[in-house]
């Protein structure tokens, strides 16, 4: 057994425990910074930026957005069943880190809304403009994987302040003293060392339980691969969610933030594409679930599949719809699949129709002559989905969707054969909350009791979303990562200078104490 | 010499890359292609720098380094190339790393993190290869892959078995395939050294090879983590490839001391962990370590530890395999010990439980007087004393006699008695005394009658075949479990019905009835569907109905397990009834003694045993002042072979057996019935060894992060 002495350890060196390790060493700890796999940077280095309310970029691009606009927005949207001043804490942050970014050699591409909403919808569901987008190192234009050059610049300042990472190390658990609190954390290095690090504060920050299929059906409720196909990170266990309870943390309730994916999708990429698009969607009785204008929002569909029977939708169009999406690209754009998957998409489907089938052998995409066969194969009943094709193709023909209002440019009817079809999931990016923190990151008990000494960050703390992820407002989950990192790490370091008795870092730092400390 | 990186000035050795040269001198220079242990290709072109005086950016992995270069790693030009090449990269590996098994700790992720290459600039093109998750042990997703050959010259340059390549697919790119449909056809010998260097998730250990729980280390050699006391099994695998018994044993002897014992009768959990499970049978570990232990000569000898006398006396109570490890490895760190043991010989279970055809007395007689030699060395005095036809009632009255610290390793020597109706009956016997009476040739007697044993493990099978030898005119067990989840090894129950051994299985046990003299008669047994164990830890059964059958019997012996005897009176905490209770360092509640082996861990192995009294003796070490060292170092490390070869056509055959005497000759004696191994046939058997621990030889790359 190893034993090592700090001020400040973070465990997981991802998005928000890299904000955390800078943080904290900025105002002056020394920091450890455990983590399991071998590159730092974590889910983030599959995301494109974080969101933010009054930064220098939106304000550079007349973009006035405040962080109290933000905090209502959110509020209504969550309808209050999350933490107000957390959310706020957040918000009031969230500018000011996206100058914090810069100042370590980020640089932002732009602010992005996710989408546009059409003109009908755009009163309540339009997108904000808050995705604070990075621009790769190389100058080209971002996509996916762009906040990789963040996770890097910052994992460098981290560096240069002295944070020792450990990696290949993973947290393995919490020490606590006679009184409680958290003054240590233990680890394991990859040759299978014990390690015991004595310290003042502990920041867990180990990204939640997205590749616990047995948490996912205990918590959840969803099996993985059967009804439900998200992102499993290798290493996202619950090892941080377990550890805060382990030593009394307080529950809150665990969600995934929905969306929705064809299984194996990677392998399918084109295949995917293609169907994300406003055709017709239908459950397995043959019905359409929601007007279709709106399956550019992953959330909602996640969300509608959840509640379908059997948990699966289905997306089917038609050869002239695909003859139009090949001519003239996609209806909706997505900023995930490439621009030009139709052309690709012909390869991959003839390879996938004999062999993308599920365990039992059943296909997850088909292709037939007529709706008959293409219902047969997929499992969707057949007289339902005839009965509800022919209604939906008469609606086209009025050019009204009399039972969603679907926009009139999409009301494509489903003529002419061969027709392509695919099954639906729920996906998901990873799990949100379950440990019960407050608006400085510290965990409390199920009492509403601070823990000493200990910090929760990042999603296993992100218990601000409710019941969904709130898509109108984008960059969400990295921006919550980032601010509350930094706030813990903040705060944890003046705990460990024995500053944090009153526990008011974040409320008088900046209001009286300036004259005091000048 | 010395050469000039961005104005720093570094060293490099003649004949050394621009490349090499910089990463020894720790500067991170970006590269894929390129690998510490593997000739360098030139592919990836990630590496490029701009050397003064040369008009056009070259690639620092071959480029060798010459006395007073200038170079410069970002210049304009040879970024712009680096950037391009990354792109090429790029725009054939997926865009979504979500589902892929690397995630974390992938190179490709590592580096297009330090270079921030947007993917949009990149034209994708879709090159889906499907997963072929068809062979054993390796799984390829070359849908990842990123062509930049590591695996093609670590298969090929590097073990020299050349089982993968490069080819044209029917779209004309280039790309890593299986040289014939499988990699069994092409000659794959499965050391994961492809695994090993893929710098993406392209090829990857298949599915559940790799368990969360374990260490890197151990998943990568998962026999050797296997093994209670952690042999070096693939080392000693390749000496008895070579022949090399000596050396080969001294491997094994580097951990443990009974190595002809284990040889015959271990439990060989390496065996069950061994990856060739996936790919026909695992190696035969453990008659392999008998092969070698049966021709050694004993030259390790002299390199056995021998600490100067420190001064301080340990007991040992109890001469079973457990104590008398300890003993060993106490007197090699110079301390005295005196075990003490309750039957006439040492050995424990070795002697009195385990059947003389499974394990002769002159092994254990042999492997003990090693023991006592080897401690001894140079000395005039033994280290050791053995004290036999002594039980110690009071162990912590050792520590008034002299002795510094005491170590219990009394074993389960007390078999257990259901109490079923007519448990008590004439004739009804219990595993331990049954078999010990019978070690010692004072048998219990058996012949000419009909035996039923009860219960499954490989302690009821010793009974139940003993039984046979004795004379049985029938012998049948019956037990709990359903076959499946009996917890004696297949090849128990296979050799005991080749001797004519009938088994019952999943029948609970309703009485035992009387002949109408106070004798067996006959034993009444009743058909489960299944058992479990309730909220109170009660064992439920759930009969089926009409199951029952009666069993005509002479004699029933009680072969459900054993526990310690001898501990209620010790005064040492005790859990589950007489189990001692231990801390982490096998130390009981009372100071200075310690205890190992059955008598905490409940009825194991030997090999277990072994273990644990490895672990007692260096806790104990500890607590008399010393360091706890008890490593040896019996031979000098020689490096392995690297380069394997094509695999030959019988590398994939199944296990080879060694000679049987056959069930119906060798029911009639208590001799041996397994034959060693042949030279040959071990030679040939351990040549199917797949060297997973030649994989950990490989170096690995250091990541921008690292530097």
């Amino acid at each position: 057994m190893k034993q090592l002495e700090t001020d400040v350890v973070v465990i997981a060196a991802g998005l928000s425990g890299l904000a955390a390790a800078v943080s904290a060493a900025e105002n002056g700890a020394r920091v450890i910074c455990l983590e399991k796999a071998s590159n730092t940077g974590g889910a983030a280095n599959m995301g494109m930026g974080p969101c933010a309310a009054g930064s220098p970029v939106q304000k550079m691009s007349g973009i006035t957005l405040t962080p109290g606009e933000l905090f209502r927005r959110h509020m209504f949207y969550t309808h209050y069943q999350v933490d107000a001043k957390l959310v706020k804490a957040y918000y009031d942050k969230s500018g000011d880190t996206i100058q914090w970014l810069m100042d370590m050699g980020v640089q932002f591409n732009s602010v992005r809304p996710a989408f546009r909403a059409g003109e009908r919808t755009k009163a309540y569901a339009d997108g904000e403009y808050t995705w604070h987008v990075v621009q790769p190192e190389d100058g080209s234009e971002p996509g996916p994987r762009a906040a990789t050059t963040m996770t890097k610049r910052m994992t460098e300042r981290a560096q240069d302040l002295g944070v020792e990472f450990l990696l290949e190390t993973p947290g393995t658990g919490l020490i606590t003293n006679e009184e409680g609190a958290v003054c240590g954390a233990r680890a394991k290095d990859k040759s299978g060392e014990e390690i015991e690090i004595s310290c003042k504060a502990v920041i867990v920050a180990t990204g939640g339980f997205g590749h616990n299929v047995q948490m996912i059906h205990d918590l959840i409720g969803l099996d993985w691969g059967k009804n439900l196909f998200s992102f499993a990170i290798p290493g996202m266990d619950g090892d941080g969610f377990n550890m805060c309870h382990e030593v009394g943390g307080g529950h809150t309730p665990v969600t995934m933030e929905m969306m929705y994916q064809l299984p194996d999708n990677m392998n399918h990429f084109y295949v995917e594409g293609a169907f994300r698009q406003p055709c017709y969607w239908c459950n397995r009785l043959g019905e359409r679930f929601m007007p279709e204008d709106e399956v550019f929002n992953t959330t909602f569909v996640g969300n509608a599949i959840n509640h379908l029977p059997g948990k699966v939708g289905f997306a089917v169009f038609d050869a002239n719809m695909l003859k139009r999406w090949k001519r003239q690209g996609p209806d909706i754009v997505s900023h995930v699949h490439p621009h030009d998957l139709y052309e690709g998409f012909e390869a991959q489907w003839n390879a996938d129709l004999e062999t993308y089938k599920d365990d039992e052998g059943n296909p997850y995409i088909a292709q037939a002559d007529t709706l008959e066969e293409l219902a047969e194969k997929l499992g969707i009943n057949v007289e339902g989905f005839v009965a509800a094709v022919e209604e939906y193709n008469a609606m086209c023909a009025d050019g009204f969707d009399a039972l969603f209002e679907k926009d009139r440019q999409f009301m494509i009817p489903l003529e002419e054969g061969p027709f392509y079809g695919c099954k639906q999931f729920m996906g998901a990016y990873g799990t949100l909350g379950g440990v019960l923190v407050n608006h400085k990151l510290e965990v409390m008990t199920d009492e509403y009791e601070t823990i000493p000494g200990l910090y929760c960050v990042g999603t296993d703390a992100c218990t601000i979303y409710g019941d969904s992820y709130n898509f109108c407002i984008p960059g969400n989950t990295m921006g919550f990562c980032l601010n509350s990192g930094r706030i813990a790490g903040e705060n944890a370091a003046m705990l460990a200078f024995g500053g944090g008795e009153d526990g008011d870092w974040d409320d008088d730092w900046d209001d009286g104490a300036d004259d005091d400390w000048d | 010499m010395k050469l000039m990186i961005d104005g720093r000035t570094i060293e490099a050795e003649e004949g050394q890359s621009i490349l090499r040269a910089c990463l020894s001198a720790g500067i991170f220079l970006p590269h894929l292609c390129g690998h510490p242990d593997l000739e360098p290709l030139g592919g990836c072109g990630l590496c490029m720098v701009e050397v003064e005086g040369e008009a056009e950016p070259v690639r620092a992995c071959m480029t060798e380094a010459q006395e007073g270069m200038k170079i410069s790693i970002n210049g304009e030009r040879a970024d712009k190339v680096r950037r391009m090449a990354m792109e090429l990269i790029l725009a054939t590996h997926p865009a979504d790393c979500t589902g892929c098994p690397k995630y974390g700790v992938c190179e490709l992720q590592s580096m297009y993190q330090y270079m921030g290459v947007s993917p949009q600039r990149w034209r994708c093109k879709g090159r889906t290869v499907p997963t072929d998750d068809s062979n054993p042990i390796i799984t390829h997703m070359f849908t990842r892959c990123i062509r930049c050959g590591r695996c093609v010259r670590a298969c090929e340059g590097l073990r020299g078995v050349g089982a993968i390549g490069f080819a044209r697919g029917e779209d004309g790119a280039m790309r890593v395939t299986i040289k014939g449909n499988s990699l069994q056809e092409a000659g794959c010998r499965f050391c994961g050294a492809c695994v090993e260097v893929c710098p993406t998730g392209s090829i990857v250990d298949a599915l559940g090879m790799m368990r969360d729980d374990r260490s890197r280390e151990d998943n990568v050699v998962p026999c050797r983590s296997g093994c209670p006391a952690h042999i070096d099994i693939p080392r000693y695998l390749r000496y008895v490839k070579a022949g090399e018994w000596e050396k080969a044993t001294a491997v094994v002897r580097e951990k443990v001391p009974f190595p002809e014992t284990l040889g015959s009768i271990c439990t060989h959990n390496c065996q069950g962990e061994c990856k060739r499970n996936h790919l026909q049978e695992p190696l035969s570990i453990c008659r392999l370590k008998r092969a070698a232990a049966v021709r050694d000569t004993g030259e390790w000898k002299e390199r056995v530890r021998h600490e100067p006398l420190s001064g301080k006396r340990v007991a040992v109570v109890g001469a079973g395999p457990g104590g008398l490890t300890a003993a060993l490895f106490l007197a090699e760190k110079g301390h005295r010990v005196t075990v003490f043991e309750a039957n006439a010989k040492v050995g424990g279970q070795m002697r009195y439980g385990i059947p003389a055809y499974r394990l002769p007395d002159a092994v254990v007689d042999k492997e003990v007087a090693t023991i006592l030699e080897i401690s001894q060395g140079s000395d005039p005095e033994p280290r050791i004393e053995l004290v036999c036809n002594e039980r110690v009632k009071d162990v912590a009255a050792l520590l008034g006699q002299g002795f510094d610290a005491v170590l219990v390793t009394v074993g389960t020597f007390k078999g257990n008695v259901l109490p079923m109706p007519g448990h008590d009956l004439k004739n009804v016997y219990v595993n331990t005394e049954f078999l010990k009476a019978a070690r010692v040739g004072n048998p219990q007697p058996v012949e000419g009658g009909r035996v039923v044993v009860l219960g499954g493990g490989n302690v009821a099978y010793d009974c139940a075949r003993t039984a046979v030898r004795l004379g049985a005119a029938s012998v049948d067990v019956a037990c709990l479990e359903a076959e499946a989840a009996m917890t004696s090894t297949p090849e128990e129950r296979d050799e005991a019905a080749e001797e004519g051994v009938v088994l019952h299985d999943a029948y609970a046990f309703t009485s035992i009835n009387d002949d109408g003299a106070g004798k067996v008669g006959s034993i009444t047994i009743h058909k489960i569907a299944r058992f479990y164990f309730d909220e109170d830890h009660r064992a439920v059964t759930e009969l089926v109905e009409g199951g029952e059958l009666t069993l005509p019997a002479d004699y029933v012996i009680f072969g459900v397990g054993q526990k310690p005897e001898d501990t209620m009176g010790f005064d040492l905490e005790l859990t589950h009834g007489p189990y001692v209770v231990t801390n982490d360092e096998l130390a009981t509640s009372v100071e200075g003694i310690f205890a190992a082996g059955d008598v905490v861990t409940g009825t194991k192995s030997v090999i277990a045993a072994i273990a644990q009294g490895r672990e007692a003796a260096s806790s104990i070490d500890r607590f008399l002042g010393g360091d706890g060292d008890i490593s040896a170092e019996l031979l000098d490390y020689e490096e392995p072979q690297k380069e394997l070869g094509k695999a030959a056509e019988d590398f994939y055959s199944k296990a080879v057996l060694p000679q049987f005497t056959p069930g119906d000759e060798r029911k009639r004696g208590f001799e041996p019935f397994e034959c060693p191994f042949t030279e040959d046939e071990a030679r040939c058997e351990a040549a199917r060894c797949l060297q997973c621990d030649l994989r950990l030889g490989i170096t690995k790359p250091l990541l921008w992060n690292e530097y």
